[in-house]
């Protein structure tokens, strides 16, 4: 079961409103790369992890995704505050104001609805894994572009924050990574699947 | 930055260095010296929360009723409020 903890896990505290960055800032929301698609990815890949440290892994990771999710609706509900017509209509930010008012809404910054086409959840360790650190790297690049595009530090301080926790999300995933194929046959990791295949490395290990 | 901001962010501090060896361990469930600095840590943050939630409203979930119920929210910048 999942319980709520009443704090982000980084302040976010933004004392100048602004409707441009929050339609950038969104598509860690619900964008390709974003943080929805990073919780459901992590969440759903560790009921196929075949050990122990790498379901605690991906619970916690993905766990931990869910809190920058707040974050980042945190950070485009506080910019997007009192806004006036005339701002909204310069900025750009009416056409995302047209569907959903400033409601915080899963998309990516182009427009496009939050989709699971982008991510993935193999039922492979190796796959699954390999697709975690890209996916790391994948939000790592996200941040660093959005840094590029907003001056504001009380905006830049959590971004920076999120993105850092990307490179040590990274190392962690790597470090699992390892720990998996030093269980594996080292002659042939792919000889089989420990996630499917009985007799597999030691899939049943407590 | 008024005094529930400035305890908030004591708790939050306090949590991430507890989070951060959570992490970590995960990777390197044996490592002895880093579940000592866990315990240490875990320590600090369970000070900060009762010291939170005796003066300012719940955090966990454990306090329904008013005191979960009362503002701010998270999500709420109190620069405006």
């Amino acid at each position: 079961m999942f319980s709520y903890e009443k704090m982000l896990q980084y302040p976010v505290r933004i004392k100048n409103p602004n409707p441009k960055y929050a339609q950038i800032i969104i598509s860690q929301y619900g964008g390709p790369d974003g943080e929805l698609g990073a919780s459901l990815r992590y969440l759903s890949q560790r009921f196929a992890m075949p050990y122990p440290e790498l379901k605690g892994l991906l619970t916690d990771i993905g766990t931990e995704e869910l809190g920058h999710l707040e974050m980042i609706g945190a950070i485009v509900y506080q910019l997007t505050r009192n806004l006036s017509y005339d701002e909204i209509k310069k900025s750009g930010f009416d056409a995302y104001f047209t569907d959903h008012t400033t409601g915080v809404y899963p998309t990516a910054a182009s427009g496009f609805p939050f989709t699971a086409a982008s991510m993935q959840s193999k039922g492979d360790l190796i796959a699954d894994l390999t697709e975690d650190l890209a996916a790391e790297q994948k939000a790592r690049v996200t941040y660093d572009n959005i840094l590029r595009l907003v001056d504001d530090p009380d905006v830049r301080e959590p971004i920076k924050f999120l993105r850092e926790r990307e490179i040590v999300h990274f190392q962690r995933f790597g470090e699992g990574l390892r720990l998996a194929t030093d269980r594996l046959d080292s002659k042939n990791y792919y000889i089989c699947n420990p996630s499917f295949d009985d007799n597999c490395g030691c899939s049943c290990e407590k | 930055m008024n005094k529930r901001e400035a305890a908030m962010r004591r708790l939050q501090s306090a949590k991430f260095a507890l989070w951060e060896m959570h992490l970590y361990l995960d990777t390197h469930p044996e490592d002895l010296e880093s579940i000592a600095a866990y315990k240490k840590y875990e320590a600090k943050y369970v000070l900060l929360l009762n010291e939170f939630e005796e003066n300012y409203g719940a955090v966990t979930q454990f306090a329904p009723g008013v005191a979960w119920l009362k503002n701010p929210w998270p999500w709420e910048s109190e620069v405006c409020d």
